[in-house]
């Protein structure tokens, strides 16, 4: 019988250790007070104003070990790091960090096309795309917030104006206009149709009863419907657009499918904040969970959960949500303030100033890593706030 | 998972049938009553306490009950894949008298590791009320299932209904997997 019971007991340990180790590893998530969530957006920011070149160019990418600096570029990245230097402008005076959102801004500014009534920007030699000008438009409605005057007001209902030329009936959106042809051209780009539904829902803000909201509807209901179906995706996208979108539209414009929609989305942006958890990046955590993700990969998460935190604080139907979404967000937070480049690691490279404030993937940094962790980190900082007083 | 769920999901786990086919028999080959009632309710005694305790345990772990969900799920499929490849347990040495209600009946019959990852999960989610219910509602059938003499008719039926219990503890584990994933 003894030989018997060590048998089983053995197959016990054997299950237990397995699951700890493929399955269920320990969730780490490092605790963080408000004012390191702070510090690390300054830093973000900073890291983001601090490289970016004299004509409003950002640094695209650096490798630190190879003290190698990116020469590719992507303009809907250029304008989703300018929306979040503004996003940042809402919250912190920061002459710097405005400056280089500005400079970032003319740029852009500076290459608009105008067609039928209206507007969009268009970078020399490319095809006009929504998502750039979609996240042009999300850029100019933060600028407004944060500097408070209306001097591209007319540019920003032209954008919009845009984006319903490339917005169809049942509410999907074209990707891409051509301007040789001047015409539309049939195809979705990935994650263009969030950046638009929710740069619409942002202009209901600034330029209320002109009709954005319903227009953000009409694409928001897609997304819910349609959109994985129509572009081939075998599970539902966590698109932290259409998060942020949703939020924006807010609860009063919440039917059944929207916040069926918004439990989904967060249960996507939980399930992947809580595998990032899980990873260590050394030992046999390594082998089975890999390396830690792309810091632009859980900044979505981390914006997306941001966003619907928001937004469940003000549903119903997603207050049973709240407090698991609390903790992802924080999570998240505890994580990324804990793996930010620090002053003391950066002076180990050659270019300190193209490290200190970044996130790093496996050695490199791209700008849209910084744009999406700075955007989560400033979506944390409020809850981190609200548990400090609550305790 | 509502009651009636969590009571089949409980049923699949202790596979009463399977479990009854291992449980040392007495006269007119039934369920030695005492030792049967005693394994059962050392076994429930550690599933309500498992699920007592699965908040401080899987805190302790660092592990959220969302994903703890599927952990639970992920084993109970590796064991109805055991159970469907082998319906009947193996036979185990029978010590004399009320320790056999530990050893094989409480363990390893009741309490393999699908039922005590079950047990946390469930605690941890639905609660330690609605586990005891379940838990205690699946047990009950084990005990019924004792006053069955074992005879050629009722064994076929019971490896059967092993079989039957093993594809739902299959489903059953798809779906805690499904919804840990799916969970916040």
């Amino acid at each position: 019988m003894g030989r018997r019971l060590l048998l089983h007991l053995s197959l016990l340990a054997v299950v237990a250790a397995g699951l700890r180790l493929a399955v269920v590893p320990a969730e780490v998530c490092p605790e963080v007070t408000a004012a390191e969530a702070e510090a690390a957006v300054h830093e973000a920011a900073a890291w983001l104003a601090r490289n970016q070149s004299e004509d409003g160019r950002y640094l695209y990418g650096y490798h630190r070990g190879r003290d190698e600096v990116s020469t590719e570029y992507n303009f809907v990245r250029h304008a989703g790091v300018t929306m979040s230097l503004y996003q940042y402008a809402t919250f912190f005076e920061d002459a710097a960090v405005l400056a280089a959102a500005n400079r970032g801004l003319d740029s852009m500014l500076d290459e608009l096309i105008a067609h039928a009534d209206w507007l969009a920007w268009r970078p020399p030699g490319h095809d006009v795309e929504l998502g750039a000008n979609a996240l042009l438009t999300a850029a100019l409605v933060f600028r407004r917030q944060a500097v408070g005057d209306g001097a591209h007001d007319a540019v920003l209902r032209g954008l919009g104006r845009f984006m319903l030329a490339q917005q169809q009936a049942d509410g999907s959106m074209h990707g891409y206009w051509d301007p040789v042809a001047a015409r539309t051209i049939p195809i979705p780009a990935k994650f263009a149709t969030g950046e638009a539904a929710w740069a619409l829902a942002l202009l209901e803000g600034e330029f209320p009863g002109e009709g954005w909201t319903e227009a953000a509807l009409v694409t928001l209901d897609y997304l819910a419907l349609h959109r994985d179906r129509d572009e081939g995706y075998l599970t539902r996208m966590p698109d932290h657009w259409a998060a942020y979108a949703l939020a924006e539209v807010g609860s009063g414009h919440l039917d059944e499918v929207r916040a069926g929609y918004a439990r989904q989305l967060a249960g996507y942006f939980g399930i992947r904040l809580r595998f990032e958890a899980q990873r260590r990046g050394t030992g046999i955590n390594l082998l089975l969970r890999w390396v830690p993700g792309t810091p632009a990969g859980v900044g979505t998460a981390g914006e997306g959960i941001g966003a619907l935190w928001h937004l469940a604080q003000d549903e119903s139907r997603m207050g049973d949500l709240l407090p698991n979404i609390e903790d992802r967000l924080a999570c998240f937070a505890g994580m990324m303030v804990e793996r930010q480049s620090t002053s003391l690691e950066a002076a180990a490279y050659p270019r300190p100033g193209l490290v200190q404030g970044a996130w790093f993937y496996r050695g490199f940094v791209q700008m849209d890593d910084v744009q999406h962790v700075l955007s989560g980190l400033l979506a944390a900082r409020p809850l981190l706030q609200a548990r400090e007083v609550t305790g | 998972m509502t009651a009636a769920l969590l009571t089949v999901a409980y049923l699949a786990a202790f596979n009463v049938a399977r479990t009854r086919l291992g449980v040392p028999e007495g006269e007119a080959r039934r369920a030695r009553p005492f030792v049967l009632l005693a394994g059962v309710l050392l076994a429930l005694g550690v599933v309500v306490g498992l699920a007592a305790a699965s908040g401080p345990l899987l805190r302790s772990l660092q592990i959220t009950p969302e994903t703890f969900r599927i952990a639970a799920g992920f084993t109970a499929v590796v064991a109805a894949g055991v159970v469907l490849a082998v319906p009947r347990p193996a036979d185990e040495p029978v010590p004399r008298r009320w320790r056999a209600a530990l050893w094989p009946v409480a363990f390893p019959l009741l309490l393999g590791p699908e039922v005590l990852v079950v047990a946390v999960a469930s605690g941890a989610r639905e609660g330690v009320a609605a586990t005891l219910g379940a838990a205690g509602g699946a047990l009950a059938v084990l005990i019924a299932l004792g006053f069955l003499p074992r005879r050629p008719l009722p064994d076929r039926v019971l490896v059967w209904a092993s079989r039957v219990l093993g594809a739902l503890l299959l489903l059953a584990g798809i779906w805690m997997a499904i919804e840990g994933i799916r969970e916040v």
